[in-house]
């Protein structure tokens, strides 16, 4: 017999109470974890996200540089446009490593089956460039060259979607024209999986939009050299410039204010928890105090007994710990559909992300949750006088 | 017979809000080593205090109290839960068991606290001195007053102290059941134990071989068992 086993068999004699508090703690731990796990994830995609672009520098219209940028990179159109010489002018910018223009465009198609509409993006692209950008970029079936025509990639997730194959042909645009699709990208990962691409020139053609280009992705040779070569870009009268970094830090800015409420939140359950764990031990303290009467009379120190109680509180919060954190894994997805809704802007992939430290972290949290709040209730424990306690007040 | 507990004008004073409660006046009395001794004495007479004092649950507000050779006034508490660890045993009217530990562990108790090692044989062996053998393993709930009370006993017994300290060990017993403890604690006496026990019982104290009364705080009385025997 030890303490520990001693405060499990002592918990055992309420088990509607200690149950009870064991659940209270659960939840608190379980959002806690969630909470935790979702802002490691969440981080970790955006970055993926944004450097998945390959990108350093976007040249955007003018306009809400911000809202432009991440529907740029979430896909999405924006009604104003740069010109081929917006794109000629940044090419020819020192340091540029790397210009190419897209022509970004959204087309509504109808499912056959069931008759919904779906927003679908097409990107137009300078295939031999956008290589360069994103070197990991494989097929199923071939790459376009640039001036090939009516021909299209698409992305995986696209492909499995919507069952598409390569050699598979697809009317475009308001003329209905035949594309072919003569790869299918393996999957990315990240937004890329959901668009179909076309050679720049076909996609400004089909849609009417000759001469036009909705962003310019500029890489810079040397990444000290992004600030000089952005200030150099603004001095095109059309160009607005977005850095990759401005971008992340107002997502992550935005993020920001939406997690902190919810840490409020969960700062305020783990609190009400905290005081119903610490009424519980206090109630079973009062209940118990001729038992305690009792067990320094046998030989207990004030300090053993306060040890029986901590030993117990830590055993609840533990308890409700591993509880909570599987509860947490157990239901990430429901978390994850949940906070996805209360965020500003979400990355594509799977937000949460659990490491084992996370894991640490969190039941460590609930011991030491345990101890804070058993420190009182233990204290209290340690200081009764025991004849008094078991006769019942001073003869 | 060399004295194991010795009161030269004992005193203890509570404070009950501003009163002062004398729960003990100036109390002399010594019990020899061995000794099978009770107490009997009305609610208030100062029987909880002087089972605090010789539990070594609390110090003398002035007076002296040896046990087993050690003062026990001015003693810290430290030193009081080690004076209490190895030579008391107490035993209790309500028993107070641990209703969710089986005999056995409840037995085992005050092991945890003293951080002694004791074999498995030996609680056997203290469950067999108290006629427990076979209920080692029943959890309170389904033992009877008397085997509960017993485990009580074995409970005060595994440190191997010197004095069992008993408070109204039968008051929660039926006649039968306390004859078979006062049978019980006549053995421990046998085995060397001095025995002090608080009673109301007037029959089972004066079974005792000296029989203190106490009435507001003074020793009132003292009959040996020689003149019982022959009264």
């Amino acid at each position: 017999m030890n303490f520990f086993s001693l405060a499990a068999k002592n918990l055992q004699r309420r088990k509607g109470r200690t149950m009870l508090t064991v659940l209270g703690v659960a939840i608190a731990i379980s959002v806690l974890f969630s909470l935790l796990a979702l802002n490691s994830g969440y981080e970790k995609e955006l970055n993926k996200e944004v450097n998945s672009l390959g990108v350093h520098i976007l040249a955007v219209p003018k306009g809400c540089p911000y809202e432009a940028a991440s529907l740029i990179i979430h896909g999405g159109v924006i009604p104003k446009y740069l010109s081929d010489s917006d794109y000629r002018n940044v090419s020819t910018i020192a340091d540029v490593e790397l210009a190419t223009p897209m022509l970004m465009h959204q087309f509504m198609k109808k499912d056959e089956k069931t008759g919904v509409s779906t927003p679908h993006i097409i990107y137009g692209i300078n295939m031999e460039e956008t290589r360069k950008l994103k070197p990991w970029w494989a097929v199923e079936g071939r790459f376009f060259s640039d001036n090939e025509t009516g021909v299209m990639l698409v992305g995986r997730g696209l492909a499995d979607k919507e069952n598409l194959s390569v050699g598979q042909v697809l009317p475009v645009g308001p003329k209905k024209e035949n594309f072919t699709i003569v790869g299918i990208l393996d999957r990315t990962g990240d937004q890329d999986d959901q668009f179909h691409f076309f050679p720049l020139k076909e996609a400004q053609r089909v849609f009417n939009k000759q001469g036009l280009i909705t962003t310019i992705a500029v890489r810079v040779r040397d990444v000290s050299r992004i600030a000089a070569v952005s200030q150099e870009m603004e001095l095109i009268p059309d160009i607005q410039v977005v850095t990759m970094t401005q971008i992340m830090g107002t997502i992550m800015n935005l993020a920001g204010s939406a997690r902190s409420l919810l840490l409020t939140v969960i700062a305020i359950a783990l609190i009400i928890s905290a005081f119903g764990i610490i009424n519980t031990l206090l109630m079973s303290v009062n209940e118990r105090t001729r038992e305690f009467g009792m067990m320094k009379a046998i030989g207990a120190s004030g300090l053993d007994i306060a040890r029986t109680v901590l030993a117990e509180t830590v055993f609840i919060t533990l308890l409700g710990g591993i509880l909570g954190t599987v509860a947490a894994v157990v239901g990430s997805s429901i978390i994850e559909s949940f906070v996805k809704g209360m965020l500003p802007y979400s990355p594509g992939g799977s937000l949460i992300f659990y490491s084992p430290e996370l894991v640490g972290f969190s039941l460590g949290f609930s011991i030491l949750l345990g101890l804070l709040c058993g420190i009182y209730p233990a204290f209290k424990s340690s200081r009764l006088t025991p004849m008094e306690a078991i006769r019942g007040g001073v003869e | 017979m060399s004295c194991i507990i010795e009161a030269r004008k004992l005193c203890k004073v509570y404070l009950r809000g501003r009163e002062e409660i004398h729960a003990l006046k100036n109390v002399d009395f010594s019990i020899e080593a061995g000794e099978f001794v009770s107490i009997i004495g009305p609610s208030g007479s100062g029987k909880t205090a002087l089972l605090n004092l010789l539990g070594c649950l609390d110090t003398p507000s002035s007076g002296s109290l040896r046990l087993n050779g050690t003062e026990i006034a001015g003693q810290k508490e430290r030193d009081l839960v080690r004076l209490r660890r190895e030579n008391i045993g107490f035993v209790f009217q309500q028993f107070y068991l641990m209703p969710t530990l089986t005999a056995r562990e409840n037995i085992e108790l005050p092991l945890l606290f003293s951080k002694k090692n004791r074999s498995a044989k030996r609680i056997d062996e203290v469950l067999q001195m108290v006629g427990l053998a076979d209920r080692g393993d029943h959890l309170p709930g389904q033992l009877s007053g008397g085997e509960m009370q017993r485990v009580a006993i074995g409970r005060a017994l595994i440190n191997d102290p010197k004095i069992v300290l008993a408070d109204e060990p039968t008051g929660n017993l039926d006649s039968a059941t306390s004859e078979m403890i006062f049978g019980l604690f006549s053995e421990l006496k046998k085995r060397g134990l001095t025995l002090v026990v608080v009673t109301h019982n007037l029959d089972l104290a004066r079974r005792a071989e000296k029989m203190y009364t106490l009435r507001d705080g003074r020793i009132v009385g003292c009959v040996e068992r020689a003149s019982l025997d022959g009264a």
